[in-house]
């Protein structure tokens, strides 16, 4: 079943590629004080397209006040709704406010191709003049997204590009994460915490999900690469990600002195890993992706989590309502705009909070931190 | 006026009180219950009509694909309202959904139209007779047993491409199953009008759309009165499972792609659409134009709630809020009953 496997991640438009020094985006995060191992690739465009700090798209005050004259509409396209949607949304709705575009339509596909296609074909009745939209599945959407642009709506997408649509024609820009800077700011986090030495269990998404499986190799190659001293005793692919804490379960017996886990994303498998890691009594040191508040609450404890690496999200939806704004004024925009990751520890959990989703901790997190 | 004149207007008179009678009578015996759906329906898109006349709800391209974006969820209830009916239920039709999507794409792609077809159709038929045989020949509750087959078939799904999505290349396939139209109305509403008429007649009007009724209200009284139970409940699990492939073809077709996800979170709607139509969980009952009325009022609230401009929370909470009014008014038993 390779061929299958080939088209889709062909589709899937983003790969990691080379050996590269550490990109400009990097040197934008502002992170505690856990050195930086050497970076061992990068992320490219969907084409090859060299990376564009979030921070490049800037619009003057004339471009501002002309896009707000054309009194535009805006629909958001989403995947699913969780705490990064919420912060993207909440960043395209603020700069689409300045911008006097209305937001007219917001869908929710859980990740449902066939809903997805639906939402779009719904969403154009209202013809509006931008959309903002994550393709749960790049091949399954395309159609649909193809009649979207031809109808003259500006695209601009977050992380996945439907498969066959050119920059510049079809869609306006693609905004991501710096996925390969996300997996090294975690091994590299994790690698910290444990004194460069140590048993390690790798806990990837068993999917073909382009976003999580270049987070996860970037993890893989930064510690491989730079980290010798450091043993990945069991990798564990995350099919069902409910089921992480049986498979933490077995890891913790077969591997008693573990000293570290990654897990490819926080909520439920992180989660569900940290919840095998107390049952166990274990002291293992747990590093995952994406802000979540039982992982966040146990770091601010002092507990197993020592790092979670999120992205800007709400930059991010930020961002890609000021390329709407490009493709309206048909200003040439970046292809390929990545959004810096952030490692945030107990020492910056709440500045880290604030800068990936534009609010504060929950409670019970402050509360933990005496806050 | 003369004698007999007035007394052949008294007779009249009182042969329209009793036809008035009788009319009254009648309507008393009537189940509003099996009605509201047309009412909440009707309600609805009047609803809509007004509140979004400016947002393009009423134009014909967005009518159109509230049926084009319900016609999987429709022709899988068609084949559901005779399981329910039959007092039994399939759980597994959303992961045929995805594997026949998925069987019939790669077919396809290999050996051309006709055997796609047949093999994706082959997956529903399949996962149909085992669901079958365990539900009869083992006696085990069809809960169960098909709780297990969705979790085996979308198992399989995720196995078969390693969880790659397969594009569907050929145009003729994507024109009749989907994509395509004969002159202005869509191949999927030819899909949905066929699959609902020969539901309905099948359900109506043929000895085996009574069996399956009486089957549900009553097994036991089913088989003394010469009904083969057994082979009832097989046909209405091979007619659920061949649906819901069938659902599977169409989705490829209308996304011109199969992925292992189609369908997975379809079984729910489909459940919801039979039951706002009338159709009793626990057998005895069915409509299928109820279902299909039924998915169209899903599918209406989804288009209009979205273009209402409501947030995702709030269109969920919306349609949480509606379908339950609308159960409670057609699943509520009578008093006493």
């Amino acid at each position: 079943m390779k061929a299958p496997r080939k088209v889709a991640a062909v589709a899937a438009a983003i790969v990691i590629v080379g050996v590269a020094a550490t990109t400009s985006v990097a040197s934008l995060t502002a992170n505690p004080p856990i050195p930086s191992s050497k970076t061992l690739g990068t992320t490219h465009g969907p084409a090859g397209e060299k990376a564009t700090p979030t921070s490049a798209l800037k619009l003057s005050a004339a471009e501002v006040a002309k896009v707000k004259k054309g009194h535009y509409t805006a629909a958001l396209v989403w995947h699913q709704t969780s705490d990064f949607e919420a912060a993207v949304t909440a960043g395209a709705r603020d700069t689409f406010k300045q911008l006097g575009i209305k937001i007219v339509a917001t869908t929710i596909a859980n990740f449902d191709a066939g809903k997805q296609k639906s939402d779009i074909e719904t969403v154009m009745a209202k013809k509006p003049t931008v959309m903002l939209t994550l393709p749960v599945d790049p091949v399954a959407t395309a159609s649909a997204y193809k009649a979207a642009a031809q109808a003259g709506t500006k695209i601009v997408l977050l992380s996945n590009v439907p498969k066959g649509f050119v920059q510049g024609k079809d869609y306006v820009s693609v905004v991501t994460d710096d996925l390969f800077q996300m997996g090294k700011h975690a091994a590299d986090a994790l690698a910290f915490a444990i004194g460069d030495k140590g048993d390690v269990a790798y806990f990837f998404h068993d999917a073909n999900y382009y976003v999580t499986n270049q987070r996860d190799q970037a993890f893989l190659k930064t510690i491989q690469g730079n980290f010798k001293n450091i043993t990945i005793v069991d990798k564990q692919g995350i099919a069902d990600p409910n089921k992480a804490t049986d498979q933490a379960n077995a890891v913790l017996l077969k591997n008693p002195n573990l000293s570290g886990i990654y897990v490819t994303f926080s909520q439920p498998p992180a989660e569900g890993v940290l919840a095998a890691l107390k049952s166990n009594g274990s002291k293992a040191k747990l590093v995952s992706l994406d802000l979540d508040e039982p992982l966040a609450l146990d770091m601010a404890r002092g507990g197993n989590v020592t790092a979670i690496v999120a992205d800007k999200a709400y930059e991010l939806g930020a961002s890609m309502a000021r390329a709407a704004a490009y493709g309206i004024l048909k200003k040439k925009a970046p292809a390929f705009v990545v959004a810096p990751a952030i490692t945030i520890t107990k020492a910056n959990l709440v500045q880290g909070y604030q800068q990936s989703l534009h609010r504060k901790p929950p409670a019970s997190v402050m509360a933990a931190l005496g806050k | 006026m003369s004698a007999p004149e007035a007394e052949h207007q008294a007779g009249t008179s009182h042969v329209g009180a009793d036809r008035i009678r009788s009319v009254l009578t009648r309507l008393r015996r009537v189940d509003p219950r099996l009605y509201v759906v047309y009412v909440a329906f009707l309600l609805i898109l009047v609803f809509f009509s007004i509140y979004l006349r400016d947002d393009g709800f009423t134009s014909s391209q967005n009518l159109l694909n509230i049926v084009k974006q319900t016609t999987p969820i429709t022709v899988m209830a068609v084949g559901l309202v005779f399981v329910l009916s039959a007092g039994e239920i399939d759980l597994s039709i959303g992961s045929v959904v995805a594997l026949s999507s998925l069987v019939a794409a790669l077919t396809l792609r290999d050996h051309g139209m006709v055997l796609g077809i047949l093999a994706g159709l082959g997956v529903g038929v399949g996962a149909g007779l085992i669901n079958g045989f365990f539900t009869t020949v083992l006696r085990l509750p069809s809960f169960l047993v098909t709780l297990a087959m969705l979790g085996l078939i979308a198992g399989l799904a995720r196995w078969v491409t390693d969880l790659a999505s397969v594009a569907v290349v050929n145009e003729r396939y994507a024109n009749v199953f989907g994509s395509g139209s004969v002159g202005p109305v869509p191949s999927l509403l030819i899909w949905s009008a066929v699959v609902v008429a020969l539901g309905w007649f099948l359900f109506r009007h043929t000895r085996f759309g009574a069996h399956v009724v009486a089957t549900g209200d009553n097994t036991d009284a089913a088989r003394v009165t010469g009904i083969r139970v057994a082979r009832v409940k097989i046909a209405v699990l091979l007619l659920s499972g061949t649906l819901a492939a069938l659902a599977g073809l169409l989705y490829a077709g209308r996304l011109q792609s199969a992925t292992s996800t189609l369908g997975e979170q379809d079984l729910l709607p489909v459940i919801a659409a039979i039951v706002i139509g009338g159709t009793r969980l626990f057998g005895g009952t069915g409509s299928v134009v109820g279902a299909l009325v039924g998915s169209l009022i899903m599918g209406m609230l989804n288009n209009g709630l979205i273009l209402m401009g409501l947030s995702a929370s709030g269109q969920m909470i919306a349609q949480g809020v509606i379908l339950l009014t609308a159960i409670s008014v057609t699943l509520r038993e009578p008093r006493g009953s």
